[in-house]
């Protein structure tokens, strides 16, 4: 645990208020480092899952003596350290080669860890492709394709989908600048083999090639740009319950009311509902006729008033003003 | 230019439908149709694929995945073209679930005056009322405060009655004091004892909130 600091002067009380907790987050920091025997590979990836991830990003070269799924501590502590909620951990050891353990944090506290190993025969670095690369601090696009990403209970495949979602999203935004869709960054998962080994999670980005095709909407082609990961899923570790709940609570205000009685049909049209209260009946206009209307007698008082509005408007000028006079009197 | 005209007949890959083996075709169909999340800019495609994954396969689906993506994009959301940031387009709120970072802010710490008010049920007057009263003397709207505010009404005036007794004590204390600046030392005495309360509300937050 970080100890409590008390600012002692202006730029460290600044620095102190910039991570406090806001209603509106900034986009999520992540930390990259390194296990004790880390492998070149491991190196190289962390350096490209940099690069993707800039500026939202920090890298650490030194080595650590950490086993997340033993001891998270340390990395709770870098994780208030930095106000980095993600965290990439790369070790390569006998056991488990070539891993790259990706770990949520909430309120500086381990949400939830999934380790991943790095199939070495597949894995190219960024480097190792020819070619354009896409600007960096692009929001890319992201798809997961595979029936297993959609399942409806809680696996190592959806929490994946989860976590990878919330890495490479980049900044919550409302608006994009067109131009910029520039990277497509997508994640495979076919179905698991028969002798049962578990599917691998394939990581692939492209950069998005847009020409005219004379419709409204461009001909997309897609040209890989690198780095190409495949996944073997390791050991996982889901999220507390409550801690859970905790972190996907909505600041009230925060979530667009619904509009009632507007509706979308299939069709694409809105459809709105309007609420007339009961229609009143005795004030309807029905058709004039000079026999039906009411003979003009002043005996008293009250009689002509009630006639007040009926004459206003129907009636000649010299009706309304006498009905005026008589009020006064 | 050249993949507009290409021709029907090019169908390399053989057990995909012919729609989307055509080199100028933009629509994508799929056995399940995708499903998309477009304020995160991500797409859901939950067709099953094969336990062995070809690249071939994997460039063709990625390919059909960003031009479904793109094409939702362009065809849903509205699109505005500014000249100096170019081309932005407008998304629509994100639907998949994602954890915070930190958690929600704590609620402040209500002030002495806070409390006091509520308990008194005074309500806030600049909310209800509005800062401008009108005055009856000139028929105009006019600040309770601030630039020519209501509190400094009599300040300008070119005559002013002088009480002889408080004259007298003025004069003793010296400093230049005078009758005409009375009214804004009072209001400058007011305004420094807000600001000492400010101040201690603050300390009495910072000690009753820092601790959890």
């Amino acid at each position: 645990m970080l100890r409590q600091i008390k600012p002692k002067n202006a730029r460290s009380k600044r620095a102190l208020a910039k991570q406090e907790p806001l209603i509106v987050e900034n986009p999520k920091t992540t930390l990259l480092l390194r296990g004790t025997s880390s492998s070149s590979l491991v190196n190289d990836l962390l350096t490209d899952l940099h690069s993707l991830k800039r500026p939202h990003s920090v890298k650490f070269t030194k080595k650590n003596d950490i086993h997340p799924f033993e001891d998270a501590s340390s990395l709770e502590f870098f994780s208030q350290k930095n106000d980095a909620s993600l965290l990439v951990f790369g070790n390569n050891s006998k056991k488990r080669p070539h891993t790259l353990t990706f770990i949520r944090c909430f309120s500086g506290k381990v949400l939830d860890m999934l380790e991943l190993h790095v199939v070495q025969d597949t894995a190219r670095t960024l480097q190792q492709f020819k070619g354009e690369k896409c600007k960096t601090g692009v929001k890319p696009l992201l798809s997961f394709s595979g029936a297993q990403f959609e399942s409806p209970t809680l696996n190592a495949y959806t929490q994946a989908k989860n976590l990878f979602t919330d890495f490479f999203r980049g900044q919550e935004t409302t608006t994009v600048d067109v131009e910029g869709l520039q990277l497509l960054i997508s994640f495979f998962a076919g179905e698991d083999a028969e002798d049962g080994q578990k599917a691998q999670i394939q990581m692939r980005c492209w950069r998005i090639i847009t020409k005219r095709s004379g419709q409204k909407v461009p001909r997309v082609e897609v040209e890989e740009m690198g780095p190409r990961i495949d996944f073997r899923v390791g050991r996982i570790r889901e999220a507390e319950e409550g801690m859970w709940k905790e972190s996907l609570k909505k600041a009230k205000g925060t979530e667009a009311r619904v509009k009632k009685n507007v509706e979308t049909d299939i069709v694409g049209d809105k459809i709105g509902r309007i609420h007339l209260g009961r229609q009143d009946l005795s004030e309807l206009q029905t058709r004039k006729m000079k026999g039906l209307k009411r003979v003009r007698d002043t005996d008293g008082e009250e009689d002509v008033l009630e006639l007040e509005d009926v004459i206003s408007q129907d009636e000649d000028e010299d009706g309304g003003v006498e009905v005026k006079r008589q009020k006064v009197a | 230019m050249e993949d507009l005209q290409t021709t029907p007949v090019m169908s390399s890959v053989p057990e995909a439908n012919t729609a989307n083996a055509d080199k100028s075709s933009v629509t994508v169909t799929k056995p399940i149709p995708h499903t998309y999340d477009l304020g995160n800019l991500l797409l859901n495609d939950a067709n099953p694929l094969p336990p062995t994954l070809s690249s071939a396969l994997l460039a063709t689906t990625a390919r059909e995945c960003a031009q479904s993506l793109i094409n939702q994009l362009l065809l849903t959301c509205p699109i505005t073209s500014t000249p100096t940031a170019g081309v932005l387009m407008t998304l629509p709120p994100p639907i998949t679930p994602l954890p915070r970072e930190k958690s929600l802010p704590a609620k402040k710490e209500e002030t002495k005056w806070e409390k006091f008010a509520k308990k008194k049920g005074i309500k806030d007057k600049k909310r209800g009322e509005g800062k401008m009263v009108f005055d009856e003397e000139t028929q105009e709207w006019v600040p309770k405060w601030g630039y020519k505010g209501r509190n400094k009404s009599g300040e300008g005036e070119w005559i002013v009655e002088v009480d002889e007794k408080k004259e007298k004590e003025r004069d003793e204390e010296g400093k230049g004091k005078t009758v005409r600046g009375e009214g804004r030392r009072e209001r400058m005495e007011k305004v420094k004892r807000n600001e000492r309360k400010q101040r201690n509300n603050e300390r009495k937050a910072r000690k009753g909130g820092g601790g959890g």
